[in-house]
């Protein structure tokens, strides 16, 4: 592959390549300098490049492995982060400041409630050992198969699976118990209460119907609540949308608080 | 112990006594890689999750570390228990001054593992209190029926 060739694909790669590494690290900062230093690597390594695999999975191998460097030296979160974040968040003036500033001004600063989902999903995930975390979103929302994964993770199919199967039904069990959304005894009203404040105008249960997972939470069951879960993060780039300004700037919050609260 | 651990297959336990210790044996052909096995076997904190007999294991499961056990077989106690032997992928071992409970996995036909479980309690003074401890047949059938079908379901996996 020629040095043109590379850059062309990394183009295609890089969009995805960074929303992933956002979603398990919850820090701009951090994504931007993997996807760098994953392009750095790979320019240094593209003579080894055999087309043994994709050159999706192999830059998502590179970059998997300086984000599980990256992380390793982080504790991980815990999954009530929405509570510990939103405790926080209303003892600082200057974030809801800078949110309805964002919402004013940005042409991505709207509040959606999908974008919300999304959100929320990457903060409780921090939640998860690392290596299920991982594993979770390579299959489940980049679509993945556990053998690529056993490649770009440098472990087992089986050990693919299990990680799998374990975060899995750990997310399934935590927003079972949390999400208003999807169970009516849910604890986290979140997204409802930050609609109100900055869609005010918005009717909330109107809006929820618009959504798949809320509209069939009654009808099909949890293991499908979770794909439908999955679908929303699927649908959604978190560095370009209309709600990207007002999620990245809660999410940088929600970053901060956890690193002093863990 | 080795005659009682091939006479307990199909998930059916097994159980000889003497007049100075018990040995309960179990065993069952899994359709599952052994890693998801093993790795469900030493991950303390998950057991609640699948294993029907267990409410909760405190600690690590690594050579030399002591757990804290809470079963449904008697829920009221805590088996505070010492992580005897490890063999990854093979056996392992963990017990206190009464007894040990050594788990094996072994290759089956057609790429399935064999699981057993086997446990043997016993000493001088067992005969005074034999009768107070319940069978453990039902609990150890249980045991492998949950472990078979968790096994099983994360193998099936699509790939």
């Amino acid at each position: 592959m020629t040095a043109e060739e590379f850059n062309l694909e990394f183009e295609t790669i890089a969009p995805p390549l960074k929303s992933y590494l956002l979603r398990i690290t919850a820090s701009v900062h951090d994504a931007e300098d993997i996807v760098h230093d994953t392009y750095l690597k790979a320019v240094d390594k593209l003579y080894t490049f055999r087309h043994e695999s994709s050159i999706k999975t192999w830059l998502f191998s590179i970059a998997s492995n300086i984000a599980k460097d990256n992380q390793r030296v982080k504790k991980r979160w815990v999954e009530y982060v929405t509570d510990i974040c939103k405790q926080e968040a209303l003892g600082n003036k200057q974030f809801f400041q800078e949110a309805m500033q964002i919402a004013t001004t940005s042409p991505h600063g709207a509040f959606e409630i999908k974008e919300h989902i999304a959100f929320c999903f990457t903060c409780i995930s921090k939640s998860l050992p690392l290596e299920q975390q991982l594993c979770l979103y390579l299959k489940e929302v980049y679509e993945f198969k556990v053998g690529e994964i056993a490649v770009i993770l440098d472990i087992s199919e089986a050990m693919v699976k299990y990680y799998l199967h374990v975060g899995r039904t750990k997310m399934i069990q935590v927003f079972d118990g949390r999400c208003a959304l999807i169970n009516k005894t849910g604890v986290c009203h979140q997204c409802s209460e930050l609609n109100g404040i900055f869609n005010p105008k918005q009717k909330f249960q109107e809006e929820i119907m618009k959504i798949e997972m809320a509209r069939d939470a009654e009808i099909v069951d949890k293991e499908q609540l979770f794909d439908l879960r999955m679908q929303i993060l699927q649908s959604l780039d978190p560095f370009n949308s209309g709600a990207s300004a007002f999620q990245l700037h809660h999410l940088e919050h929600n970053r901060v608080v956890m690193e002093k609260y863990v | 112990m080795a005659s009682i651990m091939t006479q307990a297959q199909n998930g059916k336990a097994i159980t000889e006594k003497t007049t100075f210790s018990r040995t309960t044996s179990v065993s069952t052909t899994m359709k599952a890689d052994p890693a998801i096995i093993w790795k469900l076997l030493t991950n303390a904190s998950d057991f609640p999750r699948w294993n029907t007999t267990v409410i909760s294991i405190d600690g690590k499961i690594a050579t030399g570390e002591k757990i804290k056990l809470k079963s449904t077989l008697a829920p009221k106690r805590t088996f505070k228990l010492k992580i005897k032997d490890i063999e990854p992928q093979k056996s392992l071992t963990w017990g206190d001054g009464q007894g040990n409970r050594v788990y094996s996995l072994k290759m089956g036909d057609n790429g399935n593992t064999v699981f057993n479980m086997t446990e043997k309690i016993g000493g001088f003074m067992f005969p005074l209190y034999a009768k107070h401890i319940p069978s453990f047949d039902q609990s150890f059938e249980q045991f492998a029926a949950d472990l078979k079908k968790e096994a099983e379901s994360i193998e099936a996996i699509k790939k």
